[in-house]
């Protein structure tokens, strides 16, 4: 297997681009072996994650009113 | 009635199974929409504007791809094409392809994603560093990352190639990571 050469901005662009998908490719086991042992891209692999998952927690409820508003605007009242 | 029979009595001119559609769906559009307008009233008058699509071209859904798909697109396409009608918001260019890649240390948040639901100031800082994101990469990480469609998936709503949403993403994410960084202020330079 070819050995790479990793370095702290290629995890930081590979995590980026593959988070949440599978790393199984040769760079990817080299990336995983780097994040073991660097705490500046576990930490910054972390970061990104919690990033996506405040988002995913930031939830809002529909409006009162705003499903009454809809089916009349539809004409869809019965 | 399962989702395939309501979109066929819908098709038919059935009131009723429209008005089942719209019940299922109305939450998950009026919360993506509200993601990427970040304003509730823009939120629900596009949630208007997706449903109206949905009535008016039910007959042509042919079923090659889930509702929800659709319903995603429909979405998407209003909401993007409010923002370009708008005046000209000083979005962030990255045009730089390094940019978006702060080599600093990186130390991790003390700040912890389940405060996102009920921390009002927290609420405004994602806000307010998503605002700055254009709507183009807002649309990515929110489909690709926040509801969890696939790739390939996001490739279709969005008419990109998959590299194309892989390079978008990737942006968005570096982009609002570092965003939420410089509020948090933990990092070292």
């Amino acid at each position: 297997m070819k050995k790479h050469e990793i370095i702290c901005k290629d995890v930081m662009e590979h995590i980026c681009e593959n988070l949440g998908e599978q790393l199984d490719s040769p760079k990817c086991a080299a990336i995983k072996a780097h994040l073991n042992n660097c705490n500046n891209c576990s930490n910054y692999f972390k970061t990104v994650e919690d990033t996506i998952q405040f988002y995913k927690n930031y939830n809002v409820e529909l409006p009162e009113g705003a499903h009454k508003r809809l089916i009349e605007f539809l004409g869809l009242t019965e | 009635m399962e989702e395939t029979e309501l979109i066929e009595q819908a098709k038919l001119g059935d009131k009723k199974s429209l008005a089942e559609l719209v019940k299922k769906y109305e939450s998950t559009v009026y919360n993506f929409s509200f993601k990427i307008c970040r304003d509730k009233d823009r939120a629900e008058n596009t949630m208007q504007e997706t449903f109206l699509s949905l009535v008016k071209n039910i007959r042509q859904f042919k079923g090659d791809s889930k509702l929800s798909t659709w319903l995603y697109t429909v979405v998407s396409n209003h909401c993007l094409m409010l923002a370009r009608t708008e005046s000209k918001h000083a979005y962030t260019s990255f045009e730089d392809e390094d940019a978006s890649i702060d080599e600093k240390k990186f130390t991790d948040w003390s700040v912890t994603p389940d405060k996102a639901a009920e921390d009002k100031e927290l609420k405004k800082l994602l806000d307010d560093s998503i605002a700055k994101l254009h709507p183009d990469y807002r649309v990515v990480f929110l489909l690709r990352d926040v509801e969890g469609i696939s790739t390939e998936e996001t490739a279709k709503i969005c008419n990109l190639s998959v590299p194309a949403v892989k390079s978008r993403l990737h942006r968005a994410r570096a982009f609002l990571r570092n965003e939420l960084s410089k509020k948090f202020n933990y990092e070292k330079t």
